[in-house]
């Protein structure tokens, strides 16, 4: 990988949002999501594909943060079987219509529930953040990050913004709960939380483990060539040994009706 | 089984595949969710349930092709070509749904250009595709043997594919496998959602074992249902020992699924007392374990009944494994919930239906129910009935105007269904602005909560006539479109709703003044096109539609949206300039006092 390239992260400090809904507003706008971005608790779970941030109240109270957690190392991008989840050099998960063919699997894999569906189209597309890449790409910052008004996010590079969120926790060790999330989870993601709430209840069904969920699958699919060879060649072999057997049988019992004829 | 009965269940699969048929319609024109109950929470349901059965059901096709070519087990060649053709249609099935799953099915030729092996299910696709190749290849003698094909140019063809046989037989087995078994790994990615007592790292093993058992079990089902309704042999004997063999794949499937749960220590959840939990011991017991100690009896193997039995068991315990764990278990998060649709149940019931009227087209007509002598099939005067096409009684054109009937039928009752199914959408809630009450201060009802601001209105205008010299630049600081003839819209008049934004533009409002339909090409010079009122144009350039657009350009924002807006830049300078701070609070106006609001009546509703 260039080295030239960084991680990058934003850091969401969830004890800095007051659920201004600033940041939907922004990333609706700067995304040309149309009118419905607008629109608050249009999905019961906050996101959509005209909504790819939301501003959920957690169970314990406090507005958290919910978008696509750019994992390090994606569950959909490994998902997907045609490639149009990519991983960009800076550790942004991008979407490519024009690859995509709907299977959808990227949906079931994400840990988080986070992609969503133009449920009310005939052609329709996979969407969700893209931690506004193109302004990246420009040298501007994310729309939310730059809408947020009371500095809830940052941006910048991932190892910097862990170091930043280790100060904090270190500094007012009462304000907040002793853990970055996404710092581990599903081998860490681009988003990172500090919070005073637990967060775990952004997960699909509870906090998902530290491994990093393509792992899961290539432990089988790691092994197909393997599995490919060894069938295709214990096929043939066995076809060969028991017809060479069977010919062998039917030639001694060949023989051997013809030695008890001649007796 | 009589000819009236045969009839009376053709027209039946006839008639769910014509509803299929018209939901698949619905289905491909107004997207998903009018096709199919399917949401963002749950993407996938009864459409990958069934075709993980479809599949199952086609794993005899692999399994007797391995032992009749490979284990040179030749006594079993007279199902050999049954067991290839129930494979052939059920990846039929498969790809078929898959079409009907898919949101972009024109796309679906791209894991062939874009490669991506670190999915499972790129493999999938590409092991059905040639999987469904190689089961076309060995199935196509079949249909060259028929005497239309007498040419010596499909002679020849035949010729080399009896030759090709073995290659195409151990591909098939590799190909089968490989994909049998990542159809379970599909699932390893989703620990999340797939319930625990389903789940397995094991998957792949599970799901290969227990295809080699569902297929065996489907041929011997098949072959009962074969005897019926064609009254001829079905090779019990053969049937009887697959009833024998069946126990090494299910009894292997069955203790790697048990130890998997015992070693990971998610066993005790048997006991727990939950519907899923009664689900699965259902599934072990009664369509794992019984059948099996059933076939262990000899005496019970060799009975017609015994061995029905206990393959229909087999079967029902695999397939609900199969249903289990990509539907029925599959775990919900918050908000929605999925239940199949009707479109969608349709579609999901008229594929295999149409599987099974192929299945009977070819046995009616090709040398597929006994291999041994190809030619008694297609004599009709053996005892097979031949029906339907080539029925003496009812000629192929009474069968045809038969189906167009029922095809009517079916269709005009669909579409009450369709027409309801097809105008969804764009139901969001509305939630009617209440006008500000109060004169000097006014009491504005923002959340529609009965908590308001109050807002000192003759305070703000006094302050910002002084500022700004006039009194109309006071006004129109905050009151921005004015109606003709009025000095102060009200806020809600315009912003009509408390958290949609909503259409300033009065279109009703302009029909009617200009003469109805009459009035068009007052505005809309050319009537042909909608986005062509020149006349407004000249002032309101941003307010009409652009070309291909639906909308007007100009919506008023939320009443909340609104009046956050205007007050909270004018407070947020002020706050600076005055050095308030307190100002840019959201507690300066929201106050936390409800009792004065309920002082001046009926305001919020209650």
């Amino acid at each position: 990988m260039m080295a030239a390239l960084r991680q990058v992260g934003v850091l969401v400090d969830v004890t800095r949002c007051v659920g201004c809904n600033k940041c939907v507003d922004a990333c609706g706008t700067a995304n040309g999501l149309g009118e419905a971005s607008h629109i608050p608790q249009q999905a019961p779970d906050g996101l959509s594909a005209e909504r790819w941030l939301a501003i959920v109240e957690s169970p314990e109270g406090g507005y958290v943060r919910k978008s696509c957690r750019h994992c390090l190392d994606a569950a959909c991008v490994s998902a997907c079987p045609v490639g149009a989840m990519t991983q960009t050099p800076e550790g942004v998960v991008l979407y490519d219509g024009e690859k995509c063919m709907g299977c959808r699997y990227c949906m079931m894999a994400c840990p988080f529930g986070i992609p969503r569906y133009q449920w009310d189209s005939s052609a329709p597309l996979i969407r969700k953040c893209t931690l506004c890449y193109e302004r990246l790409v420009e040298g501007r910052l994310p729309a939310c990050v730059e809408a947020c008004p009371e500095q809830a996010l940052t941006f910048g590079e991932r190892s910097e913004l862990l170091a930043i969120a280790h100060e904090r926790l270190e500094q007012a060790p009462s304000k907040y709960l002793p853990k970055v999330y996404g710092e581990f989870e599903v081998g860490g993601s681009a988003l990172l939380y500090i919070s005073n709430v637990p967060l775990d209840f952004l997960g699909f069904n509870g906090a998902p483990g530290e491994e990093a969920y393509p792992e899961l699958t290539w432990e089988w699919l790691g092994k197909v060539p393997a599995v490919t060879i060894g069938a295709a060649a214990l096929m043939t072999g066995l076809f060969w040994i028991i017809g060479r057997r069977m010919q062998a049988d039917a030639a001694r019992h060949a023989q051997t009706s013809q030695s008890s004829e001649e007796s | 089984m009589n000819n009236t009965l045969r009839t009376l269940i053709k027209d039946g699969l006839w008639a769910i595949v014509f509803a299929g048929t018209v939901a698949a319609v619905i289905r491909f024109a107004s997207g998903l969710g009018a096709g199919s109950g399917l949401n963002d929470v749950t993407p996938w349901g009864l459409w990958i349930a069934f075709k993980l059965g479809f599949v199952a059901l086609a794993g005899g096709g692999f399994t007797l092709a391995a032992v009749v070519y490979i284990f040179h087990i030749e006594n079993y060649r007279p199902i050999l070509r049954r067991a290839i053709l129930m494979a052939l249609l059920g990846y039929g099935s498969f790809i078929v749904s898959l079409i009907v799953d898919l949101g972009l099915p024109w796309h679906v030729y791209m894991p062939i250009i874009s490669w991506q092996h670190y999915s499972v299910m790129f493999e999938i696709a590409w092991c059905v595709m040639l999987y469904f190749s190689v089961l076309a290849l060995e199935f196509s003698p079949a249909i060259l043997e028929h005497p239309w094909f007498k040419h010596p140019r499909f002679q020849k063809i035949l010729h080399w594919l009896h030759k090709l046989t073995l290659p195409l037989v151990i591909a098939g087995i590799v190909l089968s496998t490989l994909h049998q078994s990542s159809l379970g790994s599909l699932f390893l990615i989703m620990p999340h959602r797939v319930h625990p007592l389903w789940y397995s790292p094991w998957l792949p093993y599970l799901f290969f074992t227990s295809a080699i058992a569902a297929g065996m079990m489907a041929l011997v089902v098949e072959g009962f249902i074969i005897e019926r309704w064609f009254k001829r042999g079905m090779h019990f004997d053969l049937l009887g020992t697959l009833g024998a063999w069946v126990a090494l794949p299910l009894g292997l499937y069955l203790i790697l699924r048990l130890s998997d749960l015992f070693l990971r220590g998610v066993l005790p959840g048997v006991l727990d007392g939950s519907w899923q939990s009664t689900l699965f011991l259902a599934e072990i017991l009664i369509g794992g374990i019984l059948p099996l100690v059933l076939l262990a009896s000899q005496k019970i193997r060799e009975s017609r009944e015994g061995l029905l039995t206990s393959a229909t068991l087999i079967i029902a315990g695999i397939i609900s494994q199969r249903m289990s764990l990509s539907m029925f278990t599959m775990r919900q998060s918050t908000g929605l919930s999925y239940f199949p649709s009707v479109a969608e149940t349709l579609i999901a019931f008229a594929i295999p239906a149409a599987a099974i009227l192929i299945y009977l087209f070819f046995a009616e007509n090709l040398a597929l129910l006994d291999r041994e002598n190809p030619t008694r099939a297609l004599d009709t005067s053996t005892s097979i009935d031949r029906l339907a096409f080539a029925n003496q009684d009812t000629p192929g054109r009474a069968i045809f105007a038969r189906r167009s009937g029922l095809a009517t039928f079916v269709i005009a009752l669909m579409l009450p269904t369709m027409l309801n199914l097809t105008v969804t959408g764009g139901d969001r809630s509305v939630n009617p602005v209440q006008a500000a009450r109060g004169w000097e201060t006014l009491l504005i009802n923002g959340n529609d909560s009965g908590y308001v601001v109050r807002f000192p209105h003759s305070e703000h205008q006094e302050r910002l006539t002084d500022e700004l010299g006039t009194k109309e630049a006071a006004c129109t600081t905050c009151h921005h479109l004015n109606h003709p003839d009025d000095e102060a819209t009200s806020c809600s008049e315009c912003h009509t709703d408390y958290y949609q934004s909503s259409s300033i533009f009065d279109h009703p409002h302009h029909q009617q003044a200009l003469g109805g339909n009459e009035g068009c090409t007052e505005c809309h010079t050319d009537e042909h096109l909608r986005q062509s009122p020149e006349i407004c144009k000249d002032c309101h350039e941003t307010m009409v539609a652009q070309e291909g657009q639906r909308t007007f350009n100009s919506f008023a924002l939320s009443y909340t949206d609104a009046m956050h807006g205007r007050c909270l830049e004018c407070h947020g300078q002020k706050a600076t300039e005055l050095n308030k701070p307190e100002l840019e609070l959201c507690g300066t106006c929201h106050t936390s006092d409800q009792g004065e609001v309920n002082q001046v009546g009926g305001l919020s509703g209650n």
